[in-house]
């Protein structure tokens, strides 16, 4: 057993800070893979990704609320929170990076990659020394150098964190009850939004987000009948859909048709350094990257005491998907024809830091 | 949560089979009412067969996606642009009206028009029936419209009254998955029962109303010596909204969201498109899938699509049905077809009110009443529209989130006709096309391209107001439907033929929408564009002035439900007169059509019915033997009645 690296309440919201910032830095490779997309084509894929991508920002609420419960208050402005792709996430031993990629089986291998159910061997290996200066998800906010064996183990550290300081500060949920955001602000996605006000909904919530994802100890299916996101994508691989009572190995429910053609084949990981200076493509990717700092301060706000402002959030993603669909439809010039693509290096604008 | 359909549901049935099986129940017709009665029956534990017309397709989520691909890629994005067009199983298109002349029927589409009046009415034939189009606005009737005759002369009088009703509305709102507030749609005596919610939250008002509401909402209307405050009052939905913690006693309610053979995680909520009519795009609006499917994971519920019913066959000697006669084709452009026969102990017609009486009247069944396919009815509609002095954010938001419904009843129903009104988040679209008709003139006519024509057109539409007056037309018996053996479509079944005219009663109140129409285009300061054209096909006049009248799809009244055989054709529990194994449910059945639109009611009254054929199912006890692969192996006797 190796000590805990969550030894107090400063501790514990720096963990929930980077889970906040870990939560958030899969959305947009899932959202670059689901636009590029052509409108028509790869129903099952585009609905594979999409429902992964909406409980992802489920997931990033649920971390908002426990971090708020703690009396944390969520950033989602401050520098380096969406990380600069390519990005690490951990892995067990073996690194890899998750790039912004149109859709493509090596998409989905990354995604499958970012959702592996991982336990460590003992919880001696949940903790992985790292020596790389790669941007690090999930990396321990307070130990130098360590990273998580999977996003699962990560989690377990902040609920036995949690459990621990609950025990021994029974202030520890002093947040203010109306900074959390109830369930009628999620839908179109599986699970709901729990309200975190002690330690039950706290473990409940962590657990949720770590299951939903990994489906960790539950299998292929949770308790509610959603197929974690791991296997949701591994029917992209196998092309077919799984059902109630199914092997891992072998899905049996309907096929499932994926077309890799009928894709707008985005430059990789595209940087603005790509975009000719001065061109109106140049333009519409700073235009993203601008929007995309409004929306992260609209979310910041709403999770700082201000709910309400996420119906705003919904008008705010359909005009963030015309801004992918402005750069996806249209190739980068000097790129073998490979297309443009967001490039998320967002700085938040100056008037809303203040 | 998605709606799971049984992969192969739709197709599992072998017709050869089924003709050998004596189910206790045979229905006509996979929309919202035939979804519902197979539902509940099947839930008993009864089996069931349902006869589709409509394409022998899965409800999957690329089949939806299918009509919404048809949908965007169309021209004409009519309220059937979505559904594929069968020549087996044709269904009206609202580009099919024409202008008819007398003593001319236009024959020219599947729905034969005899006139005066033409219409645009459709229904969708497609598994989910028209529930697939509608716009889902779900307002029940009110008190006062099911005692019509008694209260004001006009119309007929309801064999239920609203209290009757109220558990079943209760229940049907349920199923439908009802988004509104108590505290918005209590008025002209509706009543809840205490503590009662919708399933979900009332959906917000749009911009647009709330610009209207500024200006409208305290504005006094005199009428018949009562004084009534107009005000823009949000309007139940059959779309997926927040749900409400308070719900059945605290228990909440879990949305309905897209129906498909595997997960999916899409439809739980309303995003506020702008295309309700014709093709909600994510299934957060309701359709008759969502219980169809839930009526086919049952196992006890077979269904036969591309089947359309032929003929009703009647016992001479007892008048109860012995078998419907359909044909099954087995392409949609297939030229020939094969006959087979359902039987059941009770049969069900739950096509709509066109093709209930038309397959009556095809199988020679006038009811003893003689009323069977008359008294039909529809909406009248009377469109208004105007441009708002300021940028009012019209096209955002659904078709309609709000209107005004407080002249949906009052003492002045003994004189005119009433109406609600609905404001058009969609602008002009359903008056002139907008915003493509803005479009072309912009280029056409005004040279705009690139950044100058994106503004025109966000300068012309977003002022757009347009408002809809939906108004009551009373039961006349010369408005029918009727059949010809000269008329006959693809597989040989005869059309249905519409005789209809807008009766005074309706044409005083849509004069009086029309005045109505210009003192609030007034009070909001609102330019006028409202110009009707004599050419236009649904033109009517009324003491010299004349109006572009269109149909609303709210069939009903075919076969009217009384207390008296001799002025009905079927009873409260819409079980038919003559045949007493037979039941003929939906708007056919409705006395009055007042101003709701009619699917809430139909289902209530589905529900409600559903119950009186469990009983008679259980009462009645016919001595039939089944196989173990369930195949009748004496013949058929009913006993009892």
């Amino acid at each position: 057993m190796t000590p805990s690296t969550i030894n107090s309440r400063a501790d514990l919201i720096s963990y929930l800070d980077a889970a906040l910032a870990l939560e958030h830095a899969t959305i947009p490779p899932y959202l670059t893979a689901y636009y590029s997309i052509h409108s028509t084509a790869n129903s099952d894929a585009a609905h594979i990704i999409r429902v992964v991508a909406v409980e992802e920002m489920l997931h990033l609420t649920l971390v908002a609320n426990v971090l708020n419960a703690v009396g944390g208050s969520p950033d989602l402005t401050r520098p380096g929170f969406v990380p600069s792709y390519p990005a690490c996430l951990p892995d067990g031993e073996d690194d890899f990076t998750v790039d912004l990629r149109p859709f493509s089986p090596d998409a989905v291998e990354t995604f499958c990659k970012i959702e592996r159910p991982r336990k460590a061997p003992d919880a001696g290996a949940r903790l992985v020394r790292f020596g790389t200066d790669k941007p690090m998800l999930a990396a321990s906010p307070t130990a130098e150098g360590i990273r998580f064996y999977s996003i699962g183990e990560f989690y377990e550290e902040i609920v036995e964190g949690i459990e621990r300081l609950a025990v021994a500060d029974p202030g520890l949920f002093c947040g203010d009850a109306s900074r959390q955001v109830g369930p009628e602000y999620f839908y179109s996605g599986g699970g709901t939004i729990i309200p975190v006000r002690d330690l039950d909904s706290a473990r409940r919530a962590l657990r949720f987000v770590a299951a939903q994802g990994e489906g960790l100890d539950s299998g292929l299916y949770d308790a509610d009948g959603e197929l974690a996101h791991y296997y949701r994508f591994r029917q992209l691989q196998f092309g077919r859909y799984y059902q109630q009572g199914d092997d891992p190995d072998w899905p049996s429910g309907p096929g499932l048709d994926v077309d890799w053609r009928r894709v707008f084949n985005a430059k990789v990981s595209a940087r603005l350094s790509d975009y000719p200076a001065g061109s109106e493509l140049a333009a519409a990717a700073e235009a993203f990257n601008a929007d995309y700092g409004m929306f992260l301060d609209l979310l910041t706000r709403a999770f700082n005491g201000e709910p309400n402002l996420l119906q705003e959030a919904v008008v705010f993603m359909f005009r963030l998907r015309d801004g992918f669909n402005r750069l996806l439809r249209n190739p980068l010039p000097g790129s073998d024809g490979l297309h443009a693509a967001p490039t998320f290096e967002v700085t938040v604008p100056e008037a809303v830091m203040s | 949560m998605f709606v799971k359909f049984p992969e192969g549901a739709s197709n599992r049935t072998d017709h050869d089979a089924a003709a050998d099986v004596l189910y206790d129940v045979v229905i006509v017709g996979a929309g919202i009412a035939g979804a519902i009665i197979a539902a509940r029956l099947s839930e008993a534990g009864k089996r069931v067969l349902i006869i589709e017309a409509g394409p022998a397709e899965d409800l999957t989520l690329r089949g939806y996606e299918s009509y919404l691909d048809r949908f965007y890629s169309a021209t004409s994005k009519d309220n059937q642009s979505p559904y594929p067009t069968s020549l087996n199983a044709p269904m009206p298109l609202g580009t099919d009206a024409r202008r008819i002349f007398p003593g001319f029927p236009d024959a020219s589409a599947y729905l034969v028009q005899s006139g005066p009046f033409a219409t645009d009415t459709t229904y969708t034939r497609v598994l989910g029936g028209t529930t697939m189009h509608w716009e889902a606005k779900t307002p029940r009737m009110l008190p006062e419209d099911f005692r019509m005759r008694t209260l004001y002369g006009e119309g007929a009088d309801w064999p239920l009254t609203y209290d009757d009703l109220a558990p079943c509305y209760n229940e049907a709102e349920r199923e439908i998955g009802v988004s509104a507030d108590v505290e918005d749609q209590a008025y002209l005596g509706i009543t809840f029962d205490e503590h009662y919610v919708f399933p979900m939250k009332g959906l917000p008002l749009s911009y647009l109303d709330q610009m209207v509401a500024k200006d409208v909402d305290g504005m006094p209307i005199a009428l018949d010596g009562e004084q009534t405050l107009l005000r823009v009052r949000p309007f139940p939905q059959g779309r997926n909204g927040i749900p409400n913690p308070a719900y059945d006693g605290g228990r909440g309610y879990v949305p309905r969201g897209a129906v498909s053979t595997y997960q999916v995680e899409v439809g739980g909520r309303c995003q506020g498109n702008n295309n309700c009519v014709p093709i909600c795009p994510v299934q957060a609006k309701y359709n008759a899938g969502k219980t169809l499917a839930a009526a086919l994971r049952s196992g006890r519920v077979d269904l036969i699509a591309q089947a359309v019913a032929h003929k009703v066959h009647i016992d001479e000697e007892t008048g109860r049905v012995r078998e419907i006669e359909y044909r099954r084709y087995e392409r949609p452009d297939s030229a020939d077809w094969t006959t087979v026969r359902a039987r059941a102990r009770l049969f069900v017609l739950a096509a709509n009110a066109v093709e209930n009486p038309r397959l009556m009247l095809a199988s020679g069944l006038r009811s003893s009443s003689g009323l069977m396919g008359r008294n039909f009815m529809d909406h009248a509609y009377l469109l208004a529209w105007a441009l708002l002095p300021e940028v009012a954010g019209t096209f955002r938001g659904t078709n309609c989130t709000g209107g005004i419904s407080d002249l949906r009843g009052g003492r002045f129903r003994r004189r005119q006709a009433a109406f609600a009104v609905d404001i058009h988040n969609d602008g002009w679209g359903w008056a002139r096309g907008a915003p493509m008709t803005d479009l072309m003139d912009l280029v056409d006519n005004g040279g705009r391209y690139g950044e100058a024509l994106r503004q025109g057109l966000v300068d012309r539409v977003s002022r757009q107001l347009q408002l809809a007056f939906m108004v009551e037309v009373p039961a006349d018996s010369s408005n029918r439907i009727s059949v010809d053996p000269a008329f006959t479509d693809h597989l040989g079944n005869m059309r249905p033929i519409l005789s209809y005219d807008i009766p005074d009663y309706t044409m005083r109140g849509i004069a009086y929408a029309r005045q109505l129409s210009k003192r609030i285009f007034a009070r909001l300061g609102a330019e006028d564009y409202t110009n009707y054209d004599p050419n236009f096909w649904g033109y009517a006049t009324y003491e010299g002035q004349g109006y572009e009248v269109r149909g609303g799809n709210h069939l009903a009244g075919t076969h009217m439900m009384g207390v008296d055989p001799s002025t009905s054709v079927v009873d409260a529990d819409q079980r038919s007169w003559d045949h007493r194994n037979l039941y003929m449910v939906g708007g056919g059945s409705l006395p009055t059509v007042g101003t709701s639109n009619v699917t809430l009611t139909i289902a209530a009254l589905c529900l409600r019915s559903a119950r009186a054929m469990l009983t008679q199912l259980d009462t009645e006890q016919a001595p039939i033997r089944l196989t173990a692969d369930g195949a009748v192996q004496t013949q058929l006797e009913e006993v009892g009645a």
